[in-house]
């Protein structure tokens, strides 16, 4: 035959599939720099929910309160609203540049450090709370897709859409009626527990019972109900035949092959419903006075502090938007097709 | 005997193909149950000033003592300054779902627009868009929803709008993915082959073969405008005036009247219990119309 | 004792109180170190009797009759006897290029799962490597491949690795499953041969199935071919193909023609009642459609650029079928695409009837009506929500063509041969078989009364017996309506079914463009001549 066909395969026959050297990087810098431009975004809109959206912010501050004019002129003069939007934009930018989110007007401290002071509380009870969900979701549902139409699928399928469609703060104020007495109403830890690690630990993680319950009960239903169908949308697929024809049993079938792959789709929808985690959280922590952000959003909103709620806002979007880089770069760890596209 | 038009065909056709799906929607037990159970609250919601009082509402008017337990007079009890939790409850069934339907079709709306957008214009455009919609996508809504309401007055529509404005990206993902695959069939190109402009695809062949899913998703979607309501009035961000409750103000009352100290159940159980029903009752419809109406099913 | 028995299966699904009998009572028996391959077209069972030979089949089939593998009834073997007789006696290979292999796992570690789990010691990582290494190196892959994931690797690759992983376990008989289907000629080639020296060398029976009866004939020493769930025909590869007896075979072997056999020359109109089409006109002056210096090229993320066509002088003249043929990724989809406008060149212009292509909406709407497209797939290519009078008719309401609506499509129709018309019309497209799906389509275009088709692999999809109508309707309308048409093909068989001229596109170019008796009989550029090279005959599975 003639010479053409000498060359390798892939030269002549087929297009090569895409490769790209020195993907990695650029995969890594575009997502950063996605979530850069989605950072900006925040801050921008932090600007105009608060200093522009409200039109009088001093106003909708003291609105339902009295006040003296002295006193409003003061609160005018201290959060620098005499002076241009530009100008105000310009200043509040640089501030954020320092860390400075302004002062909060009831708490009469730096915003900043009054976040700081919260997030501990708030990360712990989130991060807790999320792990047992997603255990718990990828557990159900795999199982409830795996034995689909069980009687298994059915219960497990139906008590998370029920748990789904309860408001959270509601069954927070259940559980603490069902339980009233053994678990503490409110705070982190009582005023008087012994100073010593063990102790405090052991008072803290008394505290979180109820709070880490009601948040878990809520989230795992996503976690289990998209695992479910992720799996199911795997069942059918090819290469489960292939695995069964090489003689592998069931359960390898599903825990080697299906599983993995039905994973990836989990991964990224955990992620990017963490938003619904926080909105959980608010609730939660308002509920039993949990001493997070969450709460701090919830006193902020009440009094009406706006550099304070600023402050949340940004915080708060801007840390769901930094997990979503993170899973982003995680995914392409875990998705080989990711990292040839 | 001339043959019936075209259009008279299609009408029937489309006649036939409702009746058929009808069938099978109500072949599902759920989704029977489902919407049985929206008809009977959406009529208790319309027809509340036909069977009760509005005056039951009026603080100043209030009859009952403070946080009775249920009784012949107030088979549910009463609140903290008198009034019967049945009538709020029932009262509570408008504002609850009048905020679930508006700000449901609003947040679709915009999704459905913006989704077929940015999957039908490429490039630019689509860039553009899902880069707005994935940002509001990672955007915690209910914080947004939060500070919207705050700065605003006071009232449902500032709530319908927070959550209006704040839920739609989901759907807008949903309806971009869902055109992008039927753009990505032959039949058009064959559309396109055939003289047809940006127009007549999106007309005749993107938005029938969408709207079903939106359907389905305005469907679920209510559920979860009820809930936020309800967590957004919760924390205080509801309107204000009594004589409007909703399911939310109530429990944010119940919570600041220490119910759950005082084991007030009867204040705490009815509107949680009337929220769950109504989400569940949406999802399953939902749930129903999306085995009947699913694309893949039916086209697969 | 033969390797495979398989006696009077009969193989049902049941559910929703439907049941489909895929297999009817069939009779098969492959002997040691035999090949056998097994056609048919699409849902006449022939995949369903591969999966039960191994019972992969789903829990909803019903299988009667019995299948022995070596002897013994895979059908009521104890799960941990099938386990174990998966893969070690034998084995599949699945249309590999498609989803048979996990996207997420490297492609050694999915070689060495069978080893590992049907060693009764695990081997040590060692000997584990050598032995994939040897396996890759046996299907001519190098080693460093294992390291890929499966969406690293092009389509016949892919299945060079279904191949390894097939034979990880030394089994004693090899089921393919259309293992060449999605692959394009050349590369087709290649697997056939290495598949076939493969079993010759380790002495395995293999059964192939495919719907392709030539490429059987290439592989195999006897050919089965079942219909509608039975065997109609069996016997040598050579006889059944060269005197085939039951009909649907023959439709079968006519639909993949010998090139440069005369009898298959207009094949498809000479066995209808309107005998051979008149000869094509002497290329009159200015052509219908001509290309000139036509380039495309796209710009992919990170500015890598692709030329998809590069620099094409095509013409197509009145009355004149050309067939552009070419592999997949050669461009020529993408000179059709702009052929029609749905593309803009990059350079170069298109010509028609003397006029360059417009580029305005308006412009492009009115050229639009004066060449229409056929695609590939007509199940995909009608929308499911409208019937046939509304997608015919659809082209008259974009265009707002004068006259009765329903007169002009109840022609269309005729057109096409779909009679009598007004009972079509109210058909929805899931309501109709492959072949009336694609005459709808045709009809579409012809609605407009176009002047030139362009028709994209237009019975790639059809199944074998309806493919040659479709071939002869298009011969006709070029007879009675004088239609130009630009075929657009990967199969050269095709382009000596029905066309004039020949164009032959490889990377964006044309290098060779003639008559094709000229072109498929005497080639002159290297590449037709392996593409040529490469078609499967019998007997002789091609080599290089």
């Amino acid at each position: 035959m003639s010479d053409i066909l000498t060359p390798t395969e892939d030269a002549l026959a087929e297009a090569p599939p895409p490769t790209r050297g020195g993907g990695a990087l650029r995969y890594v810098l575009t997502k950063i720099g996605g979530g850069l431009v989605s950072m900006a975004l925040v801050v921008v809109l932090g600007f105009l929910l608060f200093r522009v959206l409200p039109g009088d912010v001093i106003q909708t501050m003291f609105r339902g309160r009295p006040a003296s004019p002295e006193l409003m002129a003061e609160a005018e003069e201290r959060l620098g609203l005499n002076k241009p939007l530009f100008e105000q934009f310009l200043d509040y930018l640089w501030r954020l540049l320092h860390g400075d989110l302004g002062q909060s007007y009831v708490f009469n401290v730096p915003v900043t450090d009054k976040i700081l002071e919260r997030l501990g509380p708030t990360l712990l009870l989130v991060g807790v709370a999320t792990l047992i969900a997603v255990a718990l979701g990828l557990w159900l549902g795999t199982r409830s897709a795996w034995r689909r139409g069980s009687r298994f699928d059915r219960i497990s399928t139906g008590v998370a859409l029920a748990l789904w469609s309860t408001p959270t703060f509601w069954l927070g104020m259940l559980l603490l009626a069902a339980t009233s007495g053994l678990f503490p109403t409110a705070g982190i830890v009582y005023s008087d527990t012994a100073p010593d690690f063990l102790s405090q630990a052991l008072d803290v993680a008394h505290h979180m019972v109820l709070p880490t319950i009601t948040l878990v009960a809520v989230i795992y239903a996503q976690y289990q109900l998209v695992m479910r169908s992720s799996l199911l949308e795997e069942m059918g697929a090819d290469y489960l035949t292939t695995a069964r024809a090489k003689g592998l049993r069931d359960d390898l079938v599903r825990r080697r092959h299906a599983v993995p792959n039905a994973l990836l789709p989990t991964v990224t929808l955990v992620f990017l419903h963490l938003g619904f985690v926080i909105a959980g959280a608010v609730s939660v922590e308002t509920v039993f006075s949990w001493p997070g952000l969450g709460l701090l959003t919830y006193d902020a909103l009440r009094v009406r502090d706006l550099p304070l709620l600023q402050g949340t806002f940004v915080v708060l979007a801007g840390a769901v938007i930094l997990m979503n880089v993170l899973a982003d770069v995680l995914y392409r760890v875990l998705d080989p097709r990711v990292r040839a596209s | 005997m001339t043959a019936p038009s075209p259009r008279a065909l299609a009408w029937r056709r489309r006649g036939a193909a409702f009746a058929a799906g009808w069938k099978q929607y109500a072949s599902q037990r759920a989704g029977l149950v489902g919407l049985g159970l929206l008809v009977l609250i959406v009529l208790l919601a319309v027809l509340a000033p036909y069977i009760s009082d509005q005056q039951g509402l009026d603080v100043t008017k209030a009859t009952g003592g403070r946080m009775e337990p249920p009784s012949g007079e107030f088979p549910l009890g009463t609140d903290r300054v008198g009034r019967s939790v049945l009538l709020l409850t029932l009262w509570g069934a408008r504002v609850s779902l009048l905020v679930g339907f508006v700000a449901t079709l609003l947040s679709i709306a915009i999704g459905t627009i913006i989704g077929i957008l940015a999957a039908h214009y490429g490039r630019w455009v689509s860039a553009g868009l899902m880069r707005v919609t994935d940002f509001f996508l990672v955007l915690p809504s209910l914080v947004l929803a939060i500070a919207l309401s705050t700065v605003l007055e006071r009232g449902v529509g500032t709530i319908i709008l927070a959550i209006g404005l704040t839920s739609w990206p989901s759907a807008a993902r949903l309806v971009r993915a869902q055109t992008l695959t039927i753009e990505a069939r032959p039949y058009i190109e064959r559309s396109k082959a055939l003289g047809g402009g940006h127009l007549h695809v999106i007309g005749k062949h993107v938005l029938p073969a969408v709207l079903p899913l939106v359907f389905v998703n305005t469907t679920l979607a209510v559920g979860s405008a009820i809930v936020a309501e309800s967590t957004l009035s919760f924390l205080g961000l509801g309107d204000p005036d009594p004589m409007r409750p909703s399911w939310g103000s109530m429990l944010r009352s119940a919570w600041l009247d220490s119910a759950v100290i005082a084991g007030a159940w009867w204040y705490l159980l009815p509107p949680g219990i009337a929220i769950g029903i109504v989400v569940l009752a949406f999802t399953m419809c939902g749930r129903a119309l999306e085995a009947v109406l699913n694309p893949r099913l039916r086209e697969g | 004792m033969a390797l495979l028995d398989i006696k009077d299966l009969t193989v049902r699904y049941t559910g929703r109180g439907r049941e489909i009998e895929a297999v009817r009572g069939v009779n098969l028996s492959l002997a040691p170190g035999d090949t056998l391959g097994l056609a048919g077209e699409s849902g006449c069972g022939k995949s369903t009797l591969a999966m039960s030979v191994l019972r992969l089949l789903p829990a909803s089939a019903r299988i009667g009759g019995e299948i022995l593998l070596d002897g013994e009834d895979v059908n009521t073997m104890k799960w941990g006897r099938l386990r174990a007789v998966r893969w070690t006696t034998a084995a599949i290979v699945f249309q590999g290029a498609m989803h048979a292999l996990n996207p997420v796992r490297r492609v050694r570690d999915q070689i060495a799962e069978p080893i590992v789990l049907h060693a009764d010691t695990p081997p040590p990582p060692a000997a584990l490597r050598r032995r994939v290494d040897e396996l890759l190196a046996q299907v001519e892959l190098p080693a460093e491949k294992g390291e890929s994931y499966p969406h690293e690797l092009s389509g016949g690759q892919k299945q060079r690795v279904m191949i390894a992983m097939a034979l990880a376990c030394e089994p004693r008989l090899v089921i393919a499953d259309e293992p060449t289907t999605a692959l394009d000629v050349i590369v087709q080639a290649q697997v056939l041969a290495l598949l076939s020296r493969l079993v010759t060398e380790q002495d395995i029976g293999l059964i192939m199935i495919s719907h392709d009866l030539a490429v059987l004939a290439a592989t195999c020493r006897r050919l089965a071919v079942m219909y509608e769930g039975r065997l109609v025909e069996e016997g040598e590869s050579a006889a059944v193909i060269g005197r085939p007896e039951h009909p649907h075979t023959a439709a079968l072997a006519a639909a993949f023609p010998t090139v440069g056999d005369p009898e298959y020359r207009y094949a498809p109109a000479t066995s209808s009642e309107l005998g051979l089409p008149d000869p094509p006109p002497p290329p009159s002056g200015e052509p219908l459609l001509r290309t000139e210096g036509l380039r495309v090229t796209f710009t992919g993320r990170g500015r890598s650029v692709t030329t998809a066509v590069a620099g094409v002088d095509l013409e197509v003249h009145a009355g004149e079928i050309v067939a552009l043929v070419g592999q997949s990724g050669s461009g020529k989809t993408t000179l059709a695409r702009t052929v029609l406008g749905l593309q803009r060149p990059t350079a170069g212009r298109v010509v028609f009837d003397g006029t360059p292509l417009p580029t305005g909406t308006r412009g492009l709407r009115a050229y639009r009506r004066q060449v229409q497209l056929v695609l590939q797939d007509p199940t995909s290519a009608l929308n499911p929500r409208h019937s046939v009078y509304e997608s015919v008719a659809e082209g008259l309401r974009i265009h707002k063509m004068p006259g009765d609506e329903r007169a002009r499509v109840a022609a269309a129709l005729e057109a096409a041969e779909l009679r009598p018309a007004e009972e079509f019309m109210p058909l929805l497209p899931h309501q109709l078989s492959g072949g009336q799906r694609q005459r709808v389509v045709i009809a579409g275009a012809l609605a407009l009364e176009p002047r030139l088709l362009v028709a994209d692999e237009p019975v790639a999809s059809l199944d074998a017996s309806v493919r040659g109508e479709i071939l002869a309707l298009l011969l006709r309308l070029r007879a009675r309506l004088g239609l130009a048409a630009l075929v657009i093909t990967h199969d050269l068989g095709l382009a000596w079914n029905i066309a004039d001229r020949v164009a032959v596109m490889y990377r964006g170019e044309l290098v060779e463009v003639g008559p094709v008796d000229e072109v498929l009989r005497s080639p002159t550029h290297d590449y037709t001549r392996s593409l040529l090279a490469a078609l499967p005959t019998l007997g002789t599975p091609a080599e290089h």
